[in-house]
């Protein structure tokens, strides 16, 4: 015990320590950030239209030879299309990625994914429940909610389908992967056949707006969108940032985190919340994109380890940056047309799910 | 000091342990005994607050029912018997788990070298980078008690003494290993904290303990120093199992027993 105490006049110079992982997780965080950056240069110079951000900017400083009329039509392409789009894009992909994350964290499993296991078809469930009702039933709600009545319902939907997956498939703690994927598809079916039932009773117009949302897509992106979902995915990204810790420790099991000294019931509430919000947001403006927030976490697992610390940062960021190519990708392989992005995110995801289950099965520990 | 008073805790209608009382002094090392499903390890889920209990639990004269988890967390540490880890953590950053939260005591400085520490005391020198599920069951166990020592580091904090709640501390390890996680446990309260850990090892209880609780059927059996507990009548009444103390066997059967091994230093010797 006495040797610790001499360890204080150690230099404060940090050398590198066996099995320590922090400074790989800070360089990626840095090399994430600069990717990132990339990634939304790409975003605003990539499109069906020739816009070109780069005359934009230039003209900014005087410096474009471009004629005065194809510069109104940039300006008008990128402020009203491609930048509200990218700053969707930044916001539902880093929302995707540490929803996954925090739910993977929650039930101690790395296949726990709100696409998976029903919770975004709960926040779509409630989304659809107010396109349809929401002129009629739920008028009075629409009317009190403003433009947030869609997210407030997707976030009510995902929390009360995440709340229903934790009673059934944790029980003392511990997460049975088989109950909690079977209780996301009797979930996720369940959803599905009450959306189903209220898409039968919408009118035309209504169909229309379910079928543009449904797509699972950026492409409806504009700033009415973001000034909704935007506050409650920063707000949901920065609080998850605080739950770091209590996920670490909750990997020992959530006795064990409780004697560490997390407030256990207290922190699940907050996780549960912030999942429910991250995903009740990014479902509401962007449809089901699924797949992000699974092969995001996964990927930076294997890189810089499952220290959630630095874990957080680096899947917001890396989804940000994923979806974006995603994005990109949707706009370019049949342009002038595009894709859905989700067919894009499963297109990769599906694949690399199969993946991870094979090497699961290798692996020492299920 | 821990102390309970008649406690009591029932699960699912069941009572599991029934007017349990003890003290556990700093600079003591008891040892909870008793055969399976008698109640040892409900009793310190009971001692940790993770089973509601009926009775009165103190830690340092404070009521257990009255601390915070935070506050928990710096007057004791707890070893559980299995600890599956769902990520791929590397043995350091499972140990340094250790360090997010209650009070090591060591100065911040020093904090970053704890793990090594830690594992050098459990023998697990050089693992730090190795992955914990990579591991064998023993190592994996060991990596945990380092884990717990971190959380507790300095035994007496500002006066305060700590614990160490250890549910069989030695349950998958060698001989070798045994003996050492022992002189850990012991020399925790040599130096003035406490340790309540449940053993298997009657030979290893009679070694390293001030005093031994034997449990039978949720009700204390047995409370009192080694000799006193460990007697011919106690133990067959407590494991069902005629057994005779301090009985050699017949000249040509061997028996090997944990006292017999060379002592390495004088530390794990009681103090009292």
């Amino acid at each position: 015990m006495t040797a610790a105490l001499s360890m204080s006049d150690a230099p404060r110079r940090a050398e590198r320590l066996a099995g320590d992982r922090s400074a790989l997780g800070r360089l990626a965080i840095a090399v994430l950030v600069i990717l990132l950056l990339v990634t939304m240069v790409i975003s605003m110079t990539t499109g069906a239209s020739g816009a070109s951000a780069l005359n934009l900017v230039g003209s900014w400083f005087g410096g474009t030879t471009a004629d005065p009329a194809a510069l109104l039509r940039d300006q008008t392409v990128i402020y009203n299309i491609r930048l509200p789009r990218m700053i969707l894009g930044v916001l539902v992909g880093a929302a995707l990625a540490t929803s996954g994350l925090l739910m993977q964290g929650l039930f101690r499993n790395p296949l726990a994914d709100p696409g998976l296991v029903g919770v975004s078809a709960g926040a779509g469930l409630g989304a659809v429940g107010i396109i349809v009702l929401g002129t009629t039933m739920l008028a009075p709600l629409t009317a009190f909610l403003g433009i947030y009545a869609l997210q407030i319902a997707s976030f009510i939907g995902g929390l009360i389908t995440t709340f229903i997956l934790y009673r059934v498939a944790t029980k003392a703690g511990q997460t049975a992967i088989a109950t909690m994927l079977l209780a996301g598809i009797a979930i996720g079916a369940l959803a599905g056949a009450i959306t189903g039932v209220l898409v039968y009773v919408a009118t035309d117009s209504q169909l229309r707006d379910l079928t543009f949302w449904g797509l699972g897509s950026l492409s409806g992106a504009n700033w009415t969108k973001i000034m909704a979902s935007g506050p409650i995915i920063v707000v949901a990204l920065t609080a998850s940032a605080f739950l770091a810790k209590g996920l670490n420790a909750l990997t020992l099991g959530e006795a064990t985190a409780g004697h560490l000294g997390l407030p256990v019931q207290r922190f699940k509430l907050a996780a549960i919340v912030a999942v429910a919000a991250a995903t009740g947001a990014s479902v509401a403006v962007s449809g089901g994109i699924g797949f992000v927030g699974i092969v995001v976490p996964h990927l930076l697992r294997l890189v810089i380890g499952p220290d959630h610390r630095y874990l957080l940062p680096a899947s917001a960021l890396l989804g940000a940056s994923f979806l974006l190519m995603a994005d990109a990708v949707s706009r370019l392989v049949v342009a002038p047309a595009e894709l859905p992005i989700g067919i894009v995110t499963a297109a990769v995801g599906g694949p690399f799910f199969l993946w991870i289950l094979l090497r699961r099965r290798n692996a020492i520990a299920w | 000091m821990i102390e309970a008073y008649d406690v009591s805790v029932a699960i699912s209608g069941r009572r599991i342990l029934e007017g349990v009382s003890l003290t556990a002094k700093p600079g003591q090392l008891t040892a909870v005994i008793g055969p399976n499903g008698s109640g040892k390890t409900t009793l310190m889920k009971a001692l940790c607050r993770d089973y509601a209990y009926d009775g009165l639990i103190s830690i340092n004269g404070r009521d257990l029912q009255l601390l915070r988890p935070i506050e928990a967390a710096t007057l004791r540490a707890v070893l559980p018997q299995q600890s599956a880890l769902p990520f791929p953590f590397t043995v350091r950053e499972v140990v340094a788990l250790g360090l997010t939260a209650g009070l090591s005591g060591v100065p911040l400085s020093a904090r970053k070298r704890l793990p090594e520490l830690a594992l050098a005391r459990v023998d697990l020198d050089g693992f730090a980078g190795r992955f914990y599920g990579e591991l064998s069951g023993g190592e994996q166990q060991r990596v945990q008690l380092a884990r717990v020592l971190c959380q507790v580091w300095i035994p007496v904090l500002d006066g305060v003494p700590r614990y160490l709640f250890l549910d069989e501390p030695v349950s998958s390890l060698d001989i070798k290993h045994q003996l050492m996680i022992m002189d850990v446990a012991r020399s925790f309260a040599n130096a003035g904290g406490g340790v309540i850990a449940i053993l298997h090892d009657l030979n290893l209880a009679a070694m390293y303990a001030d005093q031994i609780l034997a449990l039978r059927q949720g009700r204390v059996a047995g409370f009192g120093t080694p000799s006193e507990v460990l007697t011919d009548s106690l133990l067959a009444d407590v494991f069902d199992c005629p057994m005779q103390v301090n009985h050699t066997p017949a000249p040509g059967m061997p028996f090997v027993l944990p006292q017999s091994a060379a002592r390495r230093d004088a530390i794990q010797t009681k103090v009292a």
